[in-house]
């Protein structure tokens, strides 16, 4: 429960940056997918049932800020996070590099899940191209925020929380610690 | 049997799991039109934090252009952009009319000019994806506001509401892949549609026989019936006409800066 309540507040946070924050600096239309990031992560560090059903929770919760079609980003997430899931078991999951590489792949795997989603179900035209076009700077946003995440999370914890076992970070970042 | 099925469980019910969210996307596109629950809830709930920042930021600016930041130039800038805006449409507003009555005396018709109950609301808050085209303002179905309502500023149309909670709704721009808006050319009336491809405009479905230039104006057709005749949609960037086909490849430029979007007007009535 309190971890659920972890990612929803994460999820609450990421999503008031991303709207209202980030669109001040950056510019438009681009702006990281940190919710993406969440769902790798949990992907990594959640049981298949439950990590599964918290990730298309989330999507639906997404579309109410994100886009217009109802159910993309809970089949999205979804789809991301099983993609996770089925590889966790053959690699080395404590490796901080392999979020930022899990990240980068989640948003190629996203972005091909959106455009086939919505060209053959939504019809709408020159989806492929528009998304493709925007992928090389997204991915390379995500990559970085997820860089900058991981970094400040440990951090946080080490300084406000250091006994605390924030879920899978620890064993995650286990080379920060000095 | 067993065996295969120990061996591939995860992969099938992965697989089925998958399978049953792109149905439920697929039937959820049914109810399109309106504002789910959940959507309601998340738009509610966002909706004040975003106001808020919106303010903080706005505020901080405010402090900068205002205190910091050559305060004569700033205001003086501020009041003549103001002043063009508002000469730009009333030049499109009148060069509209213009056309409309020459229209009209040669058909020795007449028709009432339609006019709207409009509603100011402010922008809050932006799309949470890179791909959508969708901003949220502060006015919801409390202040009247409903999905399919158009959205306009001074310079044209912005686009059409598609969410709408007690106090808060989010509007689709014209600008997203998923927009398309019934269209016409102000100067030879040839109709087309526009559709939304990120940054820019695409108006489909031009006979390449009708002759279009650059800097032509396109305006609603208000054949759709979401957005009402006449609003300006933007200018024609680009024509090309290619050796087949039945129809030329047009892009066009939005009059409306979206990236500088700050205060926008609900028509409250729906042309239909």
């Amino acid at each position: 429960m309190s971890r659920a309540f972890f990612y929803f507040s994460f999820a609450g946070v990421a999503v008031v940056l991303q709207t209202a924050l980030l669109p001040v600096v950056l510019p438009a239309p681009y702006k990281p997918d940190m919710i993406l990031i969440l769902v790798v992560y949990l992907g990594l560090h959640e049981e298949p049932w439950r990590g599964g059903l918290l990730a298309y929770l989330l999507g639906c919760c997404y579309d109410g800020v994100a886009g217009g079609f109802p159910g993309l980003n809970g089949f999205l997430l979804l789809g991301i996070f099983l993609a996770v899931r089925g590889i966790v078991t053959r690699v080395n999951t404590e490796s901080s590099p392999l979020l930022l590489l899990l990240v980068a792949a989640g948003t190629l795997l996203q972005t091909i899940q959106a455009a086939f989603a919505l060209d053959f179900f939504s019809h709408v035209d020159g989806v492929w191209t528009l998304l493709f076009r925007q992928l090389p700077l997204q991915l390379l946003l995500n990559f970085l925020t997820a860089f900058v995440l991981l970094q400040l999370i440990v951090r946080i914890q080490k300084i406000f929380m250091p006994r605390r076992d924030l879920p899978g970070l620890r064993k995650l970042d286990s080379h920060y610690e000095s | 049997m067993w065996e295969w099925w120990r061996k591939y469980r995860p992969f099938v019910l992965g697989c089925v799991l998958l399978l049953s969210a792109l149905l439920w996307y697929s039937v959820s596109l049914r109810q399109q039109e309106q504002t789910g629950f959940l959507e309601s809830v998340v738009l509610r709930a966002t909706g004040p934090v975003q106001g808020g920042f919106e303010r903080f930021i706005a505020g901080s600016a405010d402090l900068w252009e205002r205190y910091l930041y050559l305060i004569d130039t700033a205001q003086d800038n501020r009041h003549l952009l103001e002043e063009n805006r508002t000469l730009k449409a009333e030049l499109a507003h009148n060069d509209e009319i213009r056309l409309e009555n020459r229209r009209l005396r040669l058909l020795l018709d007449f028709k009432e000019a339609q006019t709207f109950e409009s509603l100011p609301a402010r922008v809050i808050a932006e799309d949470a994806s890179s791909w959508f085209r969708t901003v949220t303002i502060d006015k919801g179905m409390a202040q009247g506001v409903a999905e399919g309502m158009s959205v306009v500023v001074a310079e044209g149309v912005v686009g059409r509401v598609i969410r709408s909670s007690e106090r808060y709704s989010r509007v689709l721009l014209i600008t997203d892949a998923s927009s398309a808006v019934a269209s016409l050319l102000q100067k030879n009336r040839a109709r087309g549609v526009c559709r939304g491809q990120g940054e820019q405009l695409v108006l489909d479905f031009v006979l390449r026989l009708e002759q279009v230039a650059v800097g032509d104006r396109v305006v609603t057709s208000g054949m759709g019936g979401v957005f009402p005749k006449g609003l300006v949609v933007g200018t024609v960037d680009s024509v090309e006409r290619r050796g087949f086909g039945l129809f030329q490849e047009v892009t066009v430029t939005a009059a409306v800066d979206f990236s500088h979007l700050e205060e926008v007007l609900v028509l409250l009535r729906s042309p239909q």
